[in-house]
This record gives C-alpha cells, structure tokens and sequence, in this order.
C-alpha cells in the first residue's frame, strides 16, 4: 500500500529548496473497501479514523541507524526459526515499507540529478540506507521518515522532542566548522516551512488539526533542565514564520530560566495559540505514579492536543472517551431529596462517577486498528515481538477526558451553599427552575449565573469540589485493566467531547440554560465574572493534577493590549512561571480581541489569516465551524 | 481600624509599575478631568451602575485589615516578579488616613501609588512615605488652563510635586495626552523643566487619550461631552529625552 502511494508520488523540487520531499497524492485511498469497513465493524470497534494516529515515533533512533540500519535488524530477526506464519508476514511488510521508502528517497535523488542539484543528490545518496551525520542530512531524513507515515495513512503525526534530538548533528557540525549558526537556523526554518506546504493534505478531525506538535526544553535521564540552541531556533523560526506548523509545545519547571519564558511568550504574542506550557514538576511524577518508568516519565512528549505520551514507548490511546462531570452531577440532582447532607450527597456522586467510570471501561472492547508496519519500524519492541505496533506497544494505555468540570464543581457549590447551608434554596425551586429551564425562574437564574461562587474566583469552594470530583475520577479508573494490557487515564481535557456533551445536558444549578456551551478543557466557567488571571491560575492549580494526568490544560485568552510592549511581554512570562510554580500542570494562551473576532464571523474573507487555537490545536478562524466560532467569542466576553 | 471604598481590583495589571501587579481602585476624586474614563471613581460613596442592563453597585465597603490581607495572599507571586500593589482611583489620596492603614499591613512588599498629586500636603506626605515609589499624573502645568479642564487649579499639585522630587523617592511622571488640549510644545516643554534634575525621576510616561473613555458615562446616569475633538490624534512631542529622561508612550 505505502509502496504504491509513495510509487505514485511525483518527486517535486522547489526553487531554492534545501530540503525536499513534497506531497502530490491529495487524497490516500482507503486500505478497505466500504463493504469490508463494515464488515470489520460487526465484531470490531474503531478508533476515529481507524488507523493508528497520535503517538510519538522514534525519530532518534531511525536518524541514528538509517533506513538500512533498521532493515538489517528485521532481516536479522526473521531469520528466527521459530516465527509464527503471522510474524514472519509482518516483518516482511516491515522491510517492504522500509524499501518503499528507500525507492521513494532513490526517485528524489535520480530527479534532483537530472536538475543538476548535485547537493541534494548526494545528501539523498547519504541518508538512503545509513543514519543521518550531519544537521541537514538529520533534517532530510526525518522530513522522509515523516512524509512516509502521513502517506501510509497515519495521522496526527507528532514530532516529539525535535530540540533534543536533532540537537547532536547541530553540534556535530558544529564542532567540525561545517556550519554556522545562521545556516543551522536556516535549516531549521525550512524544514518548519516543510510542515505547512502540504498540511492542508494532512487530515484531523478539522482543518488545521494535524497533530504535528513538537515538544522544546525538559529534563533529560539526570533530571537535568535543557533548553539548547536548536531550543532556542525552534522558538525564534516559529515566531519569523508565524505559521501554524509545527505546534510548540515547552516544558518547564519551577527552576526554568526566565529567559526561557520570556521567549515563549514573545511567541504567544503572535497569536498562533502556541507555545502551550507544560510543567515537568507535575507531569513527570504523575506518569511515574501511574506506572511508566522514571526513563519513559522524563522523555515525555505531548500528543496532537494536549496529552502526554511516550515517544517510542507508548501506543496508547489518549483520548478514548469521556466522562461528563456535569452530566453526572445532573443524573445525581434527580436524587437530591434522598440526601441529609452535601457530604451524604457527594458520597453519591462519587459512586456515580465511579459507575460511569466502571462503565466506561468496559465498552471499549475488540478495538481493531489498521496495521501500520512503517510505523512500527518506529516504535519499540516491535522488531523483537515480531508484532504490528496496531496490535499493541510497549504501553498500551488509554486516556479518558472529563468535561464539564467547573459546570459540575460550580453546581455542586451551589447546591451545598444555598441549599444544605444557607437553606435559600428549597428542592422544590431548584427542580422546578431546572426541569423548565428556568422559566418562570430568572431572578434565580441571574443570581445563579452572577453571583453564586465559581471555580476561577480563587475561593475555598468551589475549588475544593473540583479537586474532589478529579478525585473520585483517577480512584474510578485506578487499577482497571483495558483489553490491550495497559492501563486507564484520567485527564483535565476535553476534544470534542465538550460540545457533544453540552448538547444533551439539562439545565444545571450554576444557571446554564439545557444545551447552553460548557467551558472547554480544564477551564472556568463562562459565567465566571472574572477577578483575573491569577485568581483563574489559582483556582486550576490547587487540584492533585498530578494523577489526572492524561492531559488537558488551563486555558486563559489575553487581551492584545498585554503585548503592546517587550516590558509587558516580560511582564506576562513572569505570569507564566508564576503559574507553573503554583502546581499547574498545563497552559494554553490565546491572544484574542473580541472585536476582531466578531467581524471575522460576519466577514470571513478579510480575516483569512486569523488563527485560533480551539480544544489544543491551532486552526484558522474562518474554516472553523460556527459552533466554535461562537464558543471562541462567547469566552472573550469575559476578558482575562 | 479604618473603612475604605474600593471600586475595583485589578490583577496582572500591566502599566502600573514593575513587575506583577495589583491595582486597588479607591473611590473618590476632587477633581473631574474631562477626559476623564472612571467616572464611577468621583464619587466618595458606592453607586448604581447599570452594566447591559443588568444594575449592580459599583464600590464596596472593606475594612484596612481584609484588603490587605487580600492583597497579601499573592506575596509570593509578587516577590518573584519583583511586583507588587498599586493604589489608583479616583484619588486615593482621598482616603489617605485609609490607605496608610493598608499600606502599613504590607510591609515586606512593594508599593505604589498613583495620584493626581491634588491632596492636601500632610495626607500626601505620609503617604509618599510609606510608599516604594509613585506614578504622578501631570496634567497642565499653566493653572489656568488646569482649571478650564480640570475644575481646579494646580498649585496644590506642583507644591507636591516638590515635594516628592526633593525626598528623592522614585517615581514615574504621567501625561495624559489630551487632543488639543495638553499635546502641545508649550506644555511638555513646561513640564520637562518641572522635572528636571529630579534625581528620583525613573521615567516619563505618556498615555494617548483613549477613545473609549466616554463608555462608562451612562452606566452611572452621565454623559460625556469632551470639550476638545475626540477623533484628532493627539500629538507626541517629545521635550524630555533631550533632557535625559527616559520616555514611553503608552
Ligand atoms: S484625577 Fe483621575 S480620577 Fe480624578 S477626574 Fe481626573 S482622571 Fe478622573
């Protein structure tokens, strides 16, 4: 299949193009018919798409051995005599994959030849069996370990952490006189420029929703900070190119130099919704708590979104499902007047959240995914287990998100505040008010919305209900066993879910009308009358957020006005670090202006280039659907 | 222990001094600028204000231990960014007695004030004292024109002004630049020659007349009617950094 597609590529190179490798094939055909598709649907379920997608190949490993190197390794494995008939077929698929790539870099190389681009060539020539030597060879060579799993029909392809492993050939060359710092950068920027020319052929769940994230900073296996030159490329060629591929993610620390941060919000400023902040501090540990090795924690990267996964390692399925917080608490009121107590109440809802967990569990099973076997000539164990990484890798966790959060500890609040405490509330008004949707009800319905205490507003309650609704979420998921082996993870995000979600969900005690948007992500209210960003940062960082850590960050939309100076920029790094110190695990910034936003709904053509980031990924305004535009604008509202 | 009105608190505010800041509002202002874009300031006492129709008072009665026991719980954020608490209004310094109170409950972090330096000198004075450093409005130097556009004249503000300038203490002078109304050579060059050689002097801040200014006049049953053409673009006339002054216009 991969030799075919790659077969029907012409090679295309570009005026002035260092490195190359453009896609011509706009649509990849389906493996299976539509017959076959439905075939396998009768006993199988499907991921999405159904092929494997969003997990973070070993780019270090194929640049150091070379496309030869690693077929060496399968051919020496084949050679085992005790090899089932099933693993001896994918491992030839694997070597197959491997030449189809080598045939596809030959096609290159024989067309740049012919121009007369004799250095192309021969760096084509240099990376066709052995690993990369140096920058630009390293470069070329993942920009066609890349190209071939988009073209095998892989999605969400991440990049992982580039700064780190592309950062020995930068120093490599370095270290010979072979480069300088303005050609490294210049490298670097050309392959970003790689990234967008044929995304648009890069499918998601939306336009823009490529997943081709790249991670910038973190520890390495001491534990030690690093942020290294190509770090610092990487932030300065995406902020030059003002693209939105790829999508930066930085990890941080407590320890992080502000300098770091400061760069990083230099980038927020041009309004790309990235660099998202992830914090080691808490990342690392809540992956070693829920199992991965202290190796495996530190190497983390981020997925398409938001959620932290396992270069090489890790073959989980971050966003299987989700739990609806509200949802649950809304099932929960219906029984309210069987209850003495908030605390007797809570005790129900956090048998509720368990059983829906419980549930959640056990629907997701006989999941078929499409075997993949480039990919996993990228991932590990697959060479020694003879086995296609669509059957399983080395971790084979899933990821549940949890929606409705702040709609569900803001509801809770209200519940324990005025009608257990205060007693103003009577079970007859508050069922009443939510079964007509508040009809008949708006004084209560105003008061609920802007009075009554919100996550956000950095007060006891309803923080402390968050916390315990993430809570009774991990412990619902803790030490069940998925049907590949790994794992169940609670997270703070939400994808998609949060919309559908919304749609069926009742009127809700905080004074949200039935369908009415809920927040998404691990974020406030939109009825939060803000005090401000610290506050928000506050409330969202007191949470354990270290064992709900499949992903999901706190998102906060700034102002432009925070950007008119360098000493205001400096000035919102500082806030940064201030919220990465606090405990929080995730950020996510958007630079918006309301205005803008408004006019671009009504007059799409003149704001074309205005890129918004959504549930984690950056995408342009105008292509978006009018349900998230809406969400974009209605949060804007209440300015941070 | 003493009362305040305060009418707002404003976190992560940007362009009120170093690093990450709070900025208290302190109801009250003797003076009543025509530009002026907190109206809901002037009035020492809380007041309706109606917000998309929906009515809600503006200004709340807090005693000087809860503030600054408020704005005391962000220490560590404000140690960190070499930031801290501004008071504004209004005219803070028309709760001085108030503020000193507040002041005091934060010892061991930085502190500023912004006024319009119209305030009696003894209030002004221990005020000042107790501060890190100040942001000093400078509106009009001639008294007369002050008075057209300000309801009073300005030698309450200039002896204050000397004041500061001989204890010394840091500070950042602010124009407002008004369309015709202070953007004018005369003016800064006036202005520069109050400040210079001011030793305490970090900067000289210009802030362009904004045009939503007038927005929040019907919420609390006004209407603004500035006296000068709000479309013009005030001009920038920079008398300072020739003189050694550090400018930002903001
Ligand atoms: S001094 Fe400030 S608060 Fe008072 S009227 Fe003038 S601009 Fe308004």
């Amino acid at each position: 299949m991969l030799r075919a597609l790659l077969n029907a590529e012409k090679p295309v190179i570009l005026e002035g193009e260092k490195i190359v490798g453009t896609r011509t094939i706009s649509r990849i055909p389906s493996i299976f018919t539509e017959a076959e598709w439905a075939e396998i649907r009768k006993t199988h379920t499907l991921h999405e798409r159904g092929t494997v997608s969003n997990i973070s190949p070993d780019y270090e490993g194929i640049l150091r051995d070379g496309l030869g190197g690693r077929k060496s390794q399968v051919l020496e494995r084949a050679k085992d005599p005790t090899l089932t008939e099933e693993q001896r077929l994918f491992l030839s698929a694997a070597v197959e994959s491997i030449e189809a790539v080598q045939d596809f870099i030959q096609k290159y190389r024989v067309c740049a030849r012919s121009a007369g681009l004799e250095d192309i060539a021969s760096i084509l020539d240099n990376i066709h069996s052995v690993g990369a030597t140096t920058l630009r060879e390293a470069l070329q060579l993942l920009r066609m370990v890349h190209f071939a799993l988009w073209e095998s029909d892989c999605y969400h392809n991440t990049l992982g952490r580039f700064d780190q492993y592309i950062y020995p050939y930068y120093r490599a060359d370095k270290a010979a006189g072979r480069i300088t710092d303005q050609e490294a950068f210049d490298l670097i920027e050309e392959f970003f420029l790689t990234c967008n020319k044929d995304s648009d052929l890069y499918v998601g769940m939306q336009q823009g929703d490529n997943g081709q994230s790249i991670v910038l900073g973190g520890r390495n296996q001491k534990g030690e900070y690093l942020f290294n030159e190509v770090s610092r490329m990487c932030l300065k060629a995406s902020y030059e190119l003002n693209l939105i591929d790829p999508k930066i993610n930085l990890r941080c620390d407590a320890d992080t130099p502000l300098d770091v941060f400061i760069q990083g919000a230099h980038l927020t400023k041009r309004g790309l919704g990235f660099p998202q902040y992830d914090n080691d501090d808490v990342v690392i540990p809540g992956l070693e708590k829920l199992g991965y090795s202290p190796e495996d924690a530190r190497n983390y990267v981020v997925a398409a979104c938001w959620e932290f996964i396992i270069p090489k390692n890790g073959m989980e399925i971050v966003n299987i499902d989700a739990l609806s917080f509200a949802g649950v608490v809304s099932d929960a009121l219906e029984h309210l007047e069987e209850y003495a107590s908030y605390e007797a109440f809570y005790a129900y809802v956090d048998n509720c959240i368990k059983a829906e967990c419980e549930r959640i569990t056990q629907a997701h099973n006989n999941l078929y995914i499409v075997p993949a076997p480039f990919m996993s000539m990228l991932m590990g164990g697959t060479i020694e287990k003879a086995r296609d990484i669509s059957l399983g890798g080395n971790s084979n966790n899933y990821g549940v998100h949890g929606t409705g959060l702040s709609t569900a500890a803001d509801s809770l609040a209200v519940i324990k505040k005025y009608y257990f405490e205060e007693k103003t509330l009577s079970l007859e008004e508050l069922m009443d008010a939510l079964h007509h949707n508040f009809k008949g009800h708006e004084a209560l319905q105003e008061h609920l919305r802007n009075d009554a205490p919100k996550m956000g507003l950095d007060l006891e309650e309803p923080d402390s209900i968050g916390s315990a609704l993430l809570k009774s979420f991990a412990e619902g998921l803790r030490g069940k066993r998925n049907e590949r082996g790994g794992i169940w993870r609670a997270g703070t995000g939400t994808a998609m879910y949060y919309i559908f979600h919304a749609k069926d969900l009742p009127a809700t005690p905080d004074g949200r009308y039935a369908g009415e948007v809920i927040p998404a992500n691990f974020t406030p209210s939109m009825f939060l009358r803000q005090k401000g960003p610290v506050s928000v940062m506050r409330s969202f960082s007191k949470q354990k957020l270290e064992d709900a850590i499949n992903g999901g960050p706190l998102t906060i939309e700034l102002d432009e006005s925070i950007f008119r100076n360098d000493e205001s920029v400096e000035k919102l790094a500082m806030l940064i670090r201030s919220y990465i110190r606090m405990g929080g695990h995730q950020l996510q910034l958007n630079t918006l202006n309301r205005e803008t936003l408004l006019d671009a709904k009504k007059h799409p053509e003149q704001h074309r280039d205005l890129i918004v980031r959504v549930w984690g990924w950056s995408g342009y305004f105008v292509e978006l659907d009018e349900c998230y535009q809406d969400h974009i604008i209605e949060r804007i509202k209440y300015k941070i | 222990m003493t009362d305040g009105i305060v009418f707002s608190i404003e976190e992560f505010a940007i362009n009120d001094g170093p690093g990450i800041r709070t900025t208290v509002f302190l109801k009250g202002c003797p003076l009543r600028c025509a530009w002026c874009h907190n109206p809901e300031g002037w009035s020492p006492l809380p007041e309706k204000m109606v917000k998309r129709g929906r009515e809600e008072t503006c200004g709340y009665r807090i005693s000087s231990g809860e503030l600054a026991e408020r704005l005391g719980r962000d220490r560590d954020l404000f140690r960190d960014s070499g930031g801290g608490v501004t008071f504004t209004g209004g005219e803070p310094l028309m709760q001085s007695p108030f503020l000193c109170e507040v002041m005091d409950g934060l010892k061991d972090m930085h502190k500023a004030v912004e006024t319009s330096g119209y305030a009696r000198e003894d209030a002004f004075r221990s005020v000042m004292e107790r501060a890190d450093s100040l942001l000093f409005d400078i509106k009009l130097v001639d008294s007369a024109l002050h008075r057209k556009y300000t309801g009073a004249g300005n030698e309450l503000i200039l002896r204050n002004l000397k004041t500061l300038i001989a204890s010394g203490k840091p500070f950042v002078a602010r124009i407002p630049l008004i369309p015709g109304v202070n953007d004018t050579r005369e003016n800064m060059e006036a202005t520069a020659s109050l400040l210079q050689g001011a030793v305490g002097l970090q900067r000289v801040e210009l802030l362009r007349y904004n045009r939503v200014a007038g927005a929040k006049y019907p919420m609390v049953g006004l209407s603004y009617r500035p006296p000068f053409d709000e479309e013009k673009e005030p001009a920038v006339y920079d008398a300072f950094t020739g003189l050694g002054m550090k400018l930002l216009v903001l």
